[in-house]
Order: structure tokens, then sequence, then C-alpha cells
């Protein structure tokens, strides 16, 4: 046990007296946590919009304020020629172009089912979609309200009468922070447990410390052991810091319960530390080690659902997102945070990311001993 | 204070060893005896196999064949035993830059489980040879490269190891530095620690109680210096001229000269039969006055391992 506390003090002596170390441990996720935070939202606000309505009657012009009145979409101009829209699209003025056309008050009025026009940029298809389904929204909206006697409006002239009530379960305002900054903290626990790991051993062979360190009675397991119980620590540091500082300033609610997400972080760390130590097994210097870690790291993350949805994949690489450990832990820190699941309806993932961890840490573990054997 | 092999057990025994990296064979059946108390000095160019030969010994490497005890204990499965009484500085000494000297030691101490009670005086023992007392703590990194060369010195010895292994200790160090090191290891043998040193120096044999040079995986000598040094068959001459290079092909082309080589700034001639000098009268002639000086010597270490590795080769 000595020796493995002596590596241990040794270690927080070392994080504690290198300077990219403390950066890379706590600017690097505050930092990114706050970019990220920010920056990535599925959210879709001021729409670019132009309006041309032929028809100018109270009604259209009650359409216009409709659109004119939320900041889902920014009016840039009204009244143009038809000609000049596609100019406005060409020159990234516009997003969306309204076309209301002569006669649509008229025909509103008598019940009949007027026709108005969209026409969207689909160079961005998510931003497309999304203000398409506001624009619907809107249109379905004022024309009940316009039509007499509440005449519903549709699409489709035979379109049953259905009223919708739309309720949003655990992420009641459609919050992107509350997705994206749970995603973040699996993402820092991937990231810091693997590259410290990674680096630190690689150091020790950089600088030759390996190996007088392997001339000691120490033995190998001793010296993971003691490489490996810091960053643990660290990781946990890290992890209590990051959930701070969202529910401080992106106001996540963390819905469920901490010892079980502790558990799960307990078992996951076994993974990206296990991944750590396979890294430094076949690199030479901490260089060669950090752009393997990045490699590892960009897969792993654009695999995990963190901005890309699984189901929005092609087959192949939906069927290959199982084999990345990120992939449950993505779903299962989401779900706690935002359902606060109990782990029973996490078994499942839980249990992969168990059998994940295991199976790695323990390859690495036989791989660095057999490497430096 | 050296053994004498007839009446005490080696301390480290080699027996037919050898080593095979791929088609490369690095040690090539090795027969050694150390015996405790002495300084054996592993001498030999660069891809001789020393590291090879000094990394099974630390246990490090296994061999392919043969028999390697220290102590009585196998390399093989005596390794935990093994690491508990040797202290081992390796070619490229390591210590971590961003720990102080003290915290260095104090490192090197828990990892060999030197016990709390007789720390601090191991620690003064170690800075009173050393002289990094001054210099505690200061970060390794910010030390010159020969006191940090005796800072990896000391955490090899902290644990008061009875062998000592060291591979190429002072390759790269300036003079002075080598001088002050050798001397420490004189120290460290006076203290009861065996020594077992590689160098590619040739003119360090000197420094040690006994040598074996080796020479493409094989151990081609091993002696006492002074009888290394006895082993010389032939008369033996320094010469200075005004042209080194232009003298060494001078000799080479005479009849009765064995072999010629360069030394600093003069040549180390051998000859087959001893020069008179009537011979040197006449080859200041026929070298158009290149020779300034002769000197009959005798031979060194060097001269000795040079002969044999010809022979060998």
């Amino acid at each position: 046990m000595r020796p493995v506390l002596a590596m241990i003090k040794k270690e927080f002596l070392q994080v504690k007296r290198t300077r990219e170390m403390l950066a890379l441990l706590f600017m690097f996720p505050l930092i990114q946590m706050l970019v990220l935070g920010y920056a990535i939202t599925t959210e879709v606000k001021h729409v670019r919009l132009i309006i041309v309505d032929l028809d100018n009657s109270r009604i259209s012009r009650e359409l216009v304020r409709a659109f004119q009145h939320t900041d889902r979409f920014d009016v840039q101009a009204r009244d143009i020629l038809l000609t000049h829209i596609g100019e406005y699209l060409q020159g990234w003025k516009a997003q969306m172009a309204l076309v209301i056309p002569r006669d649509f008050g008229r025909l509103l009025r008598r019940g009949l089912q007027p026709d108005v026009q969209l026409i969207v940029d689909g160079v961005d298809g998510n931003t497309a979609g999304v203000a398409l389904g506001y624009a619907r929204g809107i249109l379905q909206q004022t024309a009940t309200q316009l039509s007499p006697a509440g005449h519903p409006v549709s699409y489709r002239p035979t379109a049953p009468r259905l009223h919708l009530q739309e309720r949003m379960w655990y992420n009641l305002n459609l919050d992107s922070a509350q997705f994206m900054i749970p995603g973040i903290v699996v993402v820092l626990l991937t990231i810091i447990p693997m590259m410290l790991t990674a680096m630190s051993l690689v150091r020790e062979r950089e600088i030759g410390t390996l190996e007088q360190l392997l001339v000691t009675p120490m033995g190998k397991l001793q010296l993971l052991a003691g490489k490996l119980i810091p960053f643990l620590i660290l990781s946990f540091a890290e992890l209590v810091l990051v959930m701070k500082v969202a529910q401080w300033i992106f106001r996540v609610q963390m819905h469920g319960s901490y010892p079980l997400l502790g558990a799960i972080a307990f078992i996951y760390l076994f993974t990206t530390l296990g991944l750590g130590i396979f890294i430094s097994t076949f690199t030479q210097t901490q260089q060669q080690a950090m752009f393997v870690a990045w490699f590892f790291m960009v897969f792993m993350i654009l695999m995990s659902g963190f901005f890309i949805p699984i189901p929005n994949m092609p087959e192949l690489l939906q069927t290959l997102t199982y084999l990345n450990p990120m992939r449950y832990m993505m779903f299962v820190i989401r779900d706690i945070f935002q359902k606060g699941s109990s782990w029973v309806y996490l078994l499942p993932d839980i249990g992969a990311l168990t059998g994940f961890g295991l199976l790695i840490f323990l390859a690495s573990i036989l791989k660095f001993s057999k490497r430096i054997g | 204070m050296m053994a004498s092999g007839e009446n005490t057990l080696p301390i480290i025994e080699i027996q037919q060893l050898k080593k095979r990296f791929g088609t490369i064979t690095a040690l090539d059946g090795i027969d050694l005896h150390i015996y405790p108390g002495e300084i054996f000095g592993l001498i030999g160019p660069d891809g001789a196999g020393k590291t090879t030969l000094i990394r099974i010994l630390c246990t490090l490497l296994l061999p392919d064949a043969g028999r390697v005890q220290l102590l009585q204990h196998d390399v093989v499965h005596d390794v935990q035993s093994i690491r508990r009484f040797l202290g081992y500085m390796p070619q490229r000494f390591s210590l971590y830059p961003d720990l102080t000297v003290e915290q260095n030691l104090n490192f090197f101490a828990d990892l060999f489980q030197v016990p709390p009670s007789i720390r601090q005086q191991r620690i003064q023992q170690l800075y009173h040879f050393s002289r990094l007392e001054p210099f505690k703590n200061r970060p390794t990194r910010a030390l010159s490269g020969g006191m940090k060369q005796k800072l990896a010195l000391s955490c090899a010895m902290i644990h008061t190891p009875k062998i000592l292994i060291l591979d190429e200790p002072t390759t790269g160090v300036d003079p002075l530095s080598r001088q002050e090191f050798w001397h420490i290891l004189h120290q460290i043998r006076e203290g009861g620690t065996t020594v077992l040193v590689s160098t590619p120096y040739m003119e360090e044999a000197d420094q040690c109680d006994r040598v074996g040079l080796m020479y493409r995986g094989k151990l081609i000598v091993v002696d006492t210096p002074q009888r290394v040094r006895q082993r010389f068959p032939y008369p033996l001459y320094r010469v200075w001229g005004q042209d080194t290079y232009a003298l060494r092909e001078f000799f080479q082309n005479l009849e009765t000269v064995h072999s010629v080589h360069l030394f600093g700034d003069a040549l180390h001639v051998a000859f087959t039969q001893p020069p008179v000098p009537s011979d040197w009268k006449h080859w200041q002639l026929t070298s158009h006055q290149q020779i300034i000086r002769w000197q009959p010597i005798e031979a060194s270490v060097e001269d000795v391992f040079l002969e044999m590795m010809e022979a060998h080769s």
C-alpha cells in the first residue's frame, strides 16, 4: 500500500507543479461548457422573413402582424416584387418568404380554403424544417381565429376536426441547455480522464522515469493504481465543479439521484481511464498520445448522440454506435438529469457500461503489463 | 578491498547467457562472476551488448538462455526480492523535473520502503557525498547536468542496495563531474556496495577493480586493469608528429609495425620487433622529418582492447 500512496502523493505534487495540467483540468472544462452551453442550441429564432402581401386586406394584414409579433421571425421587408424573392434568398437577406395571394381574405371570410405560399431556403435543412414548423403553427392559429364562426382551417379540405393539445414533459420550455449541458458533463468525463492518464503514463516513459519505477519493488498493478487513483479523484472533483457551474449559470435542473449519478460516473471512468492506459501502450510521446486521444474523442462524441441524434444516422452507423460506450453514458446521464429516472429503467445501459468498462480496463492493464514487462 | 575469485562466493553469477532480438544476437554466451565489494567495469563500444546485459541483470529483460543470479536469486524467478537489494541507474537517468531534489529522494525512499526511522539519516548521508543539500528545495529541472546525475545516483542508492548497477553514467558529463562521480563510486564501494558500471570510455577502466571488455555480444577479456595491460605483447611507442594522419599512414606501411592507433594528438605504434635508435633515424629521413618525438610507453587498457577487438573482427 505504501508505494501506491507514494505514487498518489507524487502525482498530486506534479499536477500542482504543472501549470498546463492545471489549465487542462480546470479552465478547459469551464470554458468548454460556457462556449458550448451557449452556442449549441437546437432552438431556431429570428428567422429572416420577407412578406409579399398581394391581398392587402384586413385579414391579410392581421396575418402579417402575427408574424411580426413573434421573436421566431424577423420581418426584413414587405411588399416587394414577387420577382425579387429569389434575389433576397440568394443574397442571404432572407431565409423564408411568405406570399399571400390576392383574394386571400375574401376566400377565408367565405369559409373556403385559400392558398398561401412559403418559400424556404433549404441549405440548412434543420433550421428550414424548424422554421417551417413555426410558420405552419402561426398560419394555422391565425387562420382559425380569422375564419368565420371558428371554421378550422387546414391544408387539406378533408382534414378531420382535431384539436391538438401539446404538453412537453420533462423539459417544459424546450430549453436546449437542459439537454446539452448533461451531454457536456459526459464529454468531460471522457476527455479529462483519458487525456490525463495517457499523457501522464507516456510522460513517465518520455522522461525515462518509467524504467526507474520498474526496478523498484513496486508491482505493475501498484504502479497503475498509483497513477489512476489521483485521476479518479480529480475526475470527480471536475464533475462536481462542472455540475455546480451548470446549475448556477445555465439553471440546469438535476431531477435524479446524486448517488446514482456518482455510481454511474465511477463505472464509466473505468472505460475512460482504461482507454487512457491503452493509448499510452502504443504511443511514445505526449504529443502522439494527445493526438490519438483526440482521434478517439472525436469519434466517440460524434457517435454518441451528443450533437447528432442517433436515429438520424444511416442504419449502419446506428448499429456501430452500440460499440461506443459514450453512447450509453450520454443516454443515461441525460435521463438522470432530465427525467430523474431510477436505476431500474437504466439497467440495460448500466449493464452495457459495466461490460465495456471491465473489458476495456482489463484489456488495457494486460496490454500495459505486457508492454513494459 | 578487492576480493579474489577463489575463496569468495560471487555476488553476481552469469552462465552461458544468451539474448537475441530478431536476427540480431545481442548476447552470445556470456560467462561472468562478480565478487562482493568490487567495482566491475563493463567496457565496450556502442552496440556491444552492455545495455542488454545490464537490463537482464536488473530484471527488465528476460534472457533467452543461460542462468543469471544475483545474491543467489534468479533474475527470472526472484524478481521481487532482487529489486529490494538492487540499485539501478539507467543510461538516461531519469528524475521528475518538476519535483524538488528532496521530493525526488523522498519519493524513491517511499517506493523502496525505507523505514521512516532511518530515512532522514540516509538522506543526510547521501547529501554528504553528493553535496546537494543546499539545493534540496530546487526543482530538479533547474539543476546542472552533473548535479542531476548525482541526484539520480542518490535516488538509486536511497535503499542502501547491496548491488549498484549503472549504465554509462558518465556519458555526456563534463570531465570534472566525471572525476567527482568516480570518487563517489569509490566511496560507495567503501560502504560495502558492489558496483557494476558500464562505460564507453576506455580510460575509465583504471578506476575499476576489474574490467570486462564486451565486443559483439561476447566478453573477450575479464581481468584487473593491471593484468589487462600486461597482456600487450608488443613493444609500444608514443609518437608525435607534424601531421598525425600522414604519419599514421607512414607507419602503417612499415614492415615491422604491428598496429598504429590515434591517441589524442599522438600515435601509439606497436612493433613486431623492438626498434633500435638507428631505425628512428632512418624513419625520420624517409618520412621527411615528420616525426617530432617518440617515447616507449607501457600499454594502456585501451591499447589492449583495441588489439583484442581487431583480433576478434
